[in-house]
């Protein structure tokens, strides 16, 4: 008696929403299946992987990191280097040092970075700002109106500012709006509905609905996007197939695993390497459960995470 | 899973004879299915309908040993659903034509660590045959002797009856069973009473091959998916799962071995990925080249979150925890024990650079606020692990408090007179700036 | 679980609007007695044309083309006693969101209603019942095994049976209701589904109180597991009702605005 193969193929699909333009334009979403079930029913659009750029610059990485942007002295000098790394889809500019409570940096200077890099570069670029929501809104205003036509992704609008970014982002400047929940699902759903409400396009949100670092309460994160998959194609819940986003690296490269110097957990090694593996293992596991695009830093973690989608496609 | 009314009804007589004593076949079954009836009742069910329904009510998936080691035994394909029971485990692979067979043995036992109150470490040694004779029977003896459970990675039954003479107590898993080799490893699995590993070029071989040793009375098995390349592996180990899970067919309902080290070899960082990968869907024991410190901080922190049972909250020791450095006269900050509020405060404290003396106080695993509510970090619990824990050993008389039970700053002054009690941030985020600040 | 699915009753020659739309073939009415169901977030639309004797396919035809062409392939029941007609209907109905239903089949008279849906590959609405109602719920088990068969003997999936215990009239029939109940909870043991003209309960009832009745005895039911009903969508207290179960029963996921959805 032979095996009885049993597809689990669902009659509904996430949503595809375009980032970019032209030729290094990506599409994310689309599938009928869980992730990286290939072989229940074809999967179009593989997983994105995004390269982070801080404004920051190099500020704190490691050896290998510094080597490869050696020379680099703006974020438009890092894009045009990142943009050679192997199965890097799209780029992440994240002005971190906007933050009211650190260098606040202004809005023009960082929207000045923006313009330089989408000059400089091709791909797809996603937008993140500094967690402080009111600043994030005029970074995303600005930015969306400077970058007009490009198709760029602000990640993201909140609870606390959806309304300024999604009327500025989505229905003014006709660009790609995350929508950011912290592992509740059900507000994850309540965004994309507001968001809809407010007359942004459903095929113009992408959802983040938080991250972790791999040991650090991972847990949540997995059901959450378990569930928001499972709502997505086994009940059809159109609120919930907007496809998912990951922002990996704002966290992993933060945890004592990958920041603890060599010197002080000598039998830890190498500290570069931990934090590409920290960053590779909750990039892949966050893949696993259900997200289209991931979002990391170091150039060998793009590469590793590019050869492994593209392996179970 | 037990049958459903609906599919025993449909292999009973639907005579509506009565005899049961229930008035018609539907609501007969109904009750069989519910567990209120026993099948016997009905005089015209078919034998194989009574086995079907015996059968029926074994679990899905069977829980397989290795010394204490456990595998399999699950009932869920996803996490939120119940929880998983047996946490995927790591082997590190040498064969017997390595060079560096030892140092990779002397490697692999560097990780071994506690993590909120697991033992971190490498649970497995795969044993490969490649030349086999002595040098294969002497890989064992020396891996077996490192106190780790060993897997025989070996198809010719004459290399592996020897590796298990030589190691018999160690109880290896023998890995495996081919369609070439199939009676005779089952006959030495016996033998030894080991658990069987089984082989095959892909999953209609796999499982027809499994069925047979099943129907040789064996049914202490592991499964290995696929290795010929990561996209075969990986829709082995869903469909093996998933068929054994939600088809509960049970022929699949065993552990599934992913040896990653041949699906990527040589490349660290792949197999890290593919590690992590496997973890996450479905491999029970999964193979790599090594097992590195920056392999394991992930690895098993992604383990240890995803088998983590929902219903129990995971805790740290109560205790004081030096940070950065501290001494007896850095200040104190406390919190809760709840593993994932120690992990952000202790990083963000660490990320500072500011020398603290972390207090976790016993709140029973829970956050701040329900400790709080559930009057598990209260001024009394606070004023108490202060005076007997703290006192005797730290010097420095300031308490920083979360900022989220800002309200207890009174009471906890008024137990703690000596002390100056001062109200740290509300999140965790805000601790850098915080003791930055309160340090100048 | 799969989310309760609403029938709406709307659309029968019982009103003598639509009657009278449906002889002249006015297709005003109808749509928009259609379009205010669905906008009330009905799932099926059930389309009864009476006996309809003589014209009933052509009318069919027409009632199905109608909805069908105007709502996107709204999913239909076909409710007529006249199996000709719901030939007719399915002959030109649009699979896209959904089988069409055949309303209704019983354990005697009608029995071969469950025939013609087999045949195709429709879902059949089985109303628990024989010649006359059920006394009990033997009876009713035992009429629901005979069409259960029946359904499996033609090839039928179990799960496009949809059983109807047959809702009781409260004013006459109180003493009933938890039996209708108990009934309900049986199918579900039995994964079997289950649907029925739930209004039927609070027939005769003042008609500020229907509302609260029919909202009480469909959280009841779903309870028990009831998975569909035929009523009144623009019901709004039953609507919201039905919306909230579902998120108890963890079919739809809640969100702050799960009622405008």
């Amino acid at each position: 008696m032979p095996f009885k193969k049993t597809p689990q193929k669902f009659a509904a699909a996430m949503k595809t929403v375009e980032l970019g333009t032209g030729d290094k334009k990506i599409v994310l979403g689309g599938e009928s299946v869980l992730p990286f079930y290939s072989f229940d029913a074809p999967i179009e659009n593989a997983p994105k992987v995004g390269v982070e750029i801080v404004d920051t610059l190099l500020e704190g990485a490691p050896a290998q990191m510094k080597e490869f942007y050696a020379g680099c002295e703006t974020m438009a000098d890092m894009a045009k280097k990142a943009a050679t790394i192997e199965g890097v889809d799209f780029i992440t500019l994240r002005f971190e040092s906007a933050d009211p409570n650190g260098a606040d940096t202004s809005v023009e200077e960082c929207v000045a970075n923006a313009k330089a890099v989408s000059e400089a570069v091709d791909l797809p670029l996603v937008i993140m700002g500094c967690k402080n929501n009111e600043k994030d809104a005029q970074i995303f205003d600005k930015c969306s109106e400077a970058l007009a036509g490009k198709n760029i992704l602000v990640l993201a609008a909140k609870e606390e500012n959806y309304k300024a970014v999604g009327a500025a982002a989505g229905l003014a400047y006709n660009q790609k709006v995350g929508a950011e929940s912290s592992v509740d699902i059900n507000l994850a759903k309540q965004l994309n509905v507001l968001m809809t409400q407010l007359g942004v396009n459903a095929d113009s949100i992408v959802m983040n609905p938080g991250s972790a670092t791999a040991g650090y309460g991972f847990e949540y994160v997995i059901s959450t996007l378990d569930r928001i998959r499972l709502a997505a194609l086994g009940q059809n819940d159109t609120t919930l197939q907007m496809p998912i986003i990951t922002p990996v690296a704002s966290e992993t490269w933060n945890v004592k695993e990958s920041m603890a110097s060599e010197a002080d957990m000598p039998e830890w090694g190498d500290v570069e390497t931990r934090g590409i593996d920290m960053e590779v293992a909750t990039a892949t596991a966050v893949l696993a459960a259900g997200s289209h695009g991931v979002i990391v830093r170091h150039p060998q973690s793009v590469t590793t995470l590019s050869k492994l989608i593209h392996a179970l496609i | 899973m037990a049958l459903k009314g609906i599919d025993i009804f449909k292999m009973s007589p639907k005579k509506n004879c009565k005899e049961c004593g229930v008035p018609t076949c539907m609501a007969f079954s109904m009750k069989v299915a519910a567990g209120a009836l026993p099948i016997e009742k009905c005089p015209y069910m078919g034998e194989d309908v009574i086995a079907k329904l015996s059968e029926a009510t074994a679990p899905p998936m069977k829980t397989i040993k290795a010394g204490d080691l456990s595998m399999g035994g699950e009932t869920v394909l996803f996490r939120h659903e119940k929880t998983f029971v047996s946490k995927t485990l790591y082997a590190v692979n040498v064969s017997d034509d390595m060079e560096n067979a030892d140092q990779v043995l002397a490697d692999l036992q560097k990780v071994d660590y506690e993590r909120i109150g697991e033992r971190e470490y490498v649970e497995f040694i795969n044993v490969t045959r490649v030349n086999g004779g002595d040098a294969f029977v002497e890989l064992a003896k020396k891996a077996a002797g490192l106190g780790r459970q060993v897997i025989l990675n070996v198809e010719c039954p004459a290399c592996a009856e020897a590796a298990l003479e030589a190691i018999k107590d160690a109880k290896p898993i023998l890995n495996g069973a081919t369609v070439e080799n199939a009676e005779k490893m089952n006959e030495l699995a016996a033998k030894y009473g080991v658990v069987l590993g089984v082989k095959a070029a892909d999953l209609d071989t796999l499982y027809d091959l499994t069925a047979k040793i099943e129907g040789m009375g064996n049914k202490n098995l592991i499964l290995n998916v696929s290795t010929a390349s990561i996209k075969e592996a990986f829709a082995d180990a869903v469909q093996i799962r998933r068929a054994a899970l939600k088809n509960t067919d049970r022929t699949f309902g065993y552990p599934a071995i992913v040896d990653v080290a041949a699906l990527a070899p040589g490349d660290q960082a792949m197999q890290t990925a593919l590690a992590s990968l496997f973890t996450m869907k479905y491999g029970s024991i999964v193979i790599m080249e090594t097992m590195t410190y920056a392999q394991a901080l992930p690895l098993y922190g992604l383990r240890q979150n995803l088998f983590t049972d929902p219903q129990k909250p995971m805790k740290v020791e109560p205790g004081i925890y030096p940070l950065n450095g501290a001494d007896e006269n850095a200040p104190c900050a406390i919190t809760v024990d709840f593993a994932l509020t120690y992990f952000v405060v202790s990083g963000e404290m660490e990320r500072s650079g500011v020398p603290v003396n972390l207090l976790i106080s016993d709140a029973g695993g829970y956050s701040v606020l329900t400790a709080w509510a559930a009057g598990k970090l209260s001024s009394s619990s606070i004023a108490k692990f202060v005076k007997e824990t703290v006192e005797p050993k730290v010097k420095s008389r300031t308490l920083i408090l979360p900022g989220k039970v800002a309200v207890l700053k009174g009471e906890v002054q008024d137990k703690l007179p000596d002390w100056n009690v001062v109200i740290g941030p509300r999140e965790a985020v805000e601790l850098v700036q915080y003791l930055k600040e309160f340090n100048n | 679980m799969a989310k309760f699915v609403t029938i709406g009753e709307r659309l029968s020659t019982t009103a003598p609007a639509v009657n009278k739309a449906f002889l002249e073939r006015d297709p005003e009415p109808i749509l928009m007695r259609a379009k205010q169901q669905l906008d009330a977030g009905a799932v099926y639309l059930d389309v009864n044309i009476g006996p309809a004797e003589s014209y009933g396919p052509d009318l069919m035809k027409w009632a199905v083309q109608l909805l069908q062409s105007n709502f996107d392939n709204v999913p239909l029941a076909l409710d007529t006693s006249n199996m000709q007609a719901i030939e007719a209907g399915i002959s030109v109905y649009n699979r896209a969101k959904g089988k069409p239903i055949v309303n209704s089949a019983d354990a005697a008279g009608r029995i071969e209603y469950i025939d013609l849906a087999a045949a195709n590959d429709a879902i059949i609405i089985a109303l628990c019942n024989g010649e006359g109602i059920a006394a009990d719920n033997d009876e009713r088990m035992a009429y629901c095994q005979t069409m259960l068969e029946r359904g499996l003997e033609h090839g039928m999936e179990t799960d496009d049976m949809w059983f109807d215990p047959l809702f009781l009239v409260i004013k006459g029939m109180q003493d009933k209701q938890m039996d209708i109940l108990e009934f309900i909870k049986m199918l579900s043991d039995m994964d079997l589904k289950s649907t029925g003209g739930l209004s039927n309960n609070s027939n005769g009832m003042p008609k500020h109180i229907r509302p609260i009745m029919d909202s009480a005895m469909v959280a009841m039911a779903m309870q028990c597991g009831l998975t569909s009903a035929i009523v009144n969508p623009n019901d709004l207290r039953l609507m919201e009702t039905i919306k909230s179960c579902d998120v108890i029963k963890n079919n739809i996921l809640y969100a702050d605005s799960y009622l405008e959805l």
